[in-house]
């Protein structure tokens, strides 16, 4: 091993990303934050302003920011959108009727100049819900397909409730970061 | 790893130890004239693995130059006949730019900040360029003159505008109004007066709506994991546990008796809640809206509200957020039913449906 790759190692070990999850009210923000960190999700409040959490994950620290999703605070979604890697857009897929707002607040959101480097995880929450709306069909009504070509993206069906997929959600997320920031190398 | 394959290229040569040797020679004598041809160069190196800041605005530039040479040659003409060629180059200069944000990720920890932060800056402008140039030559939809009525025409420029308002998403209103007709889910919806009753026991983990609803009473039973309400009026809606949560939209002078882990109200006027909840319900865009503690409405509901943790009183009835009065002060939209108001309950749930 290389004195190069011994730096680089050492390097690595503090390297932090950070993560803004966003997407409407009722989504199940809060939910997958604590779910992921192994807490207690029965007696989760609307979020009203945001929580940070820092969570180690996989020889990185992801210091996640989970900002309400209500209407009148989602203007103050701009102040957190500073030096974000990674942007984690939560839908609840039993909610059809608001699907559409859903899309325009991810179009707003992916015209931020600020944002236009984050890579983008989509999580169709709630999956577990008989009827809920299937991932091809969320991809559809939120029209992914059009993306920009140089968005890193990627969508994923879950459930906080269970905790189905969303391991795989951030595996990409932080697997994708670290392939665009820091050497992915062993 | 390139740096092993640099610092140990005998791992791949034969095995014998004079052979090994000569190649070493070899090696060494290369390294040199290489070194000779170097240092009478400008710059010494073109490796970027050699950690080098000089080396990196050199090997940088120079790329940035080639790419822009090729935003050069990129043919203006939106109407040119080669698509296809358009296409490509634009994807290779793509590719480019990636290549440079790739070599500044591998070399920003050796990298002062200024020269990180110039490198970020020159690659988004190139990718604003590159950008530019994408919507300027590849138009969304080919552009042709045909004989249509000015009705038609005046549609497609609307369209045209929206297109541009959301750039890289093209609006798709059409699809997505049929969407919400295909994946309705269960529910009660338009109606007007009567009594409506479903016990949801034989559908667990469903989810459940009630919208544009009058004058109507509304007995659900057993349990769910959602519920939606929209538009509702001088309704009496009464529910089973919900272990997910409640979305109450536009509602007026109505009743609600709900245990839920969660819920959200917004756009209510004049409309009574009685809530066991195991978080803070929130009220948005609301007045005149009154809260209670839960009471019970039908036999064996205790045990269902057990099963699903809302077994005890948490007094969360009464912790109301209000996202349009974020002070200290008591909000004016919202209040507690005095109890000589409360009813005990919005009457039993009929054993026969109508």
């Amino acid at each position: 091993m290389g004195l190069l790759s011994i730096i680089r190692k050492v390097k690595r070990k503090e390297k932090e990303m950070r993560i803004l999850m966003v997407g409407l009210d009722n989504s199940g923000k809060t939910t997958i934050v604590m779910r992921i960190n192994g807490e207690d999700t029965s007696s989760i409040s609307p979020t009203l302003g945001f929580n940070i959490k820092t969570i180690e994950y996989d020889r990185y620290v992801l210091n996640i920011w989970d900002v309400g999703g209500q209407k009148t605070i989602r203007s103050y979604w701009r102040n957190y959108f500073e030096q974000t890697d990674g942007l984690v857009w939560v839908v609840d897929s039993s909610d059809f009727r608001r699907l559409d707002d859903c899309r325009l607040e991810l179009h707003n959101l992916l015209k931020e100049e600020r944002l236009s480097g984050a890579s983008l995880l989509i999580l169709a929450n709630k999956q577990d819900i008989h009827g809920a709306l299937e991932l091809k069909d969320i991809a559809k009504v939120l029209n992914l397909d059009a993306m920009d070509e140089s968005r890193h993206w990627k969508i994923v069906g879950c459930s906080a409730y269970t905790g189905e997929g969303l391991l795989e959600g951030f595996d990409w997320l932080v697997q994708d970061i670290a392939s665009r920031i820091y050497v992915l190398d062993c | 790893m390139e740096e092993n394959k640099i610092l140990n290229p005998s791992s791949n040569s034969d095995p014998t130890i004079n052979r090994k040797h000569a190649a070493m020679l070899e090696r060494l004598s290369n390294l040199h004239n290489q070194r000779i041809e170097s240092s009478s160069s400008a710059n010494p190196n073109s490796d970027p693995s050699f950690e080098s800041v000089s080396s990196f605005v050199s090997h940088f530039s120079s790329t940035k130059q080639a790419i822009e040479n090729q935003f050069q040659e990129c043919p203006r003409n939106p109407y040119s006949s080669d698509q296809m060629l358009v296409k490509s180059k634009l994807n290779s200069i793509s590719n480019a730019i990636e290549g440079l944000e790739k070599l500044l990720a591998e070399s920003s920890y050796f990298l002062p900040a200024y020269e990180v932060r110039s490198a970020q800056k020159t690659i988004s402008e190139l990718k604003q360029q590159l950008n530019s140039i994408n919507s300027e030559i590849v138009p969304k939809k080919k552009f042709s003159f045909k004989n249509k009525p000015t009705k038609k025409n005046q549609t497609s420029v609307l369209e045209e505008s929206k297109v541009e308002g959301f750039e890289s998403f093209p609006e798709t209103p059409l699809e997505t109004s049929s969407s919400s007709n295909v994946f309705d889910s269960p529910g009660f919806r338009n109606h007007e007066g009567g009594l409506l009753v479903k016990d949801l026991n034989d559908s667990i983990n469903g989810d459940f709506t009630l919208s544009d609803l009058t004058n109507c009473k509304i007995f659900l039973k057993g349990r769910l994991r959602a519920l939606f309400v929209h538009r509702l009026s001088g309704c009496h809606v009464s529910s089973g546990p919900i272990t997910g949560s409640v979305l109450i939209e536009e509602v007026e002078n109505c009743i609600f008796m709900l245990p839920s882990h969660q819920i959200r109200i917004h756009n209510a006027k004049v409309t009574d809640f009685y809530l066991r909840v195991k978080s803070r319900p929130i009220i948005e865009d609301s007045s005149g809206v009154r809260f209670a503690p839960y009471c019970k409405s039908y036999e064996g509901l205790d045990e269902e509200l057990h099963e699903c943790g809302l077994g005890e009183e948490t007094g969360n009835w009464a912790n109301v957020d209000d996202f349009k009065w974020l002070r200290a002060v008591q909000s004016p939209n919202w209040s507690i039913i005095p109890e000589e108001e409360r009813v005990s309950t919005i009457g039993e749930v009929p054993v026969q449906s109508h």
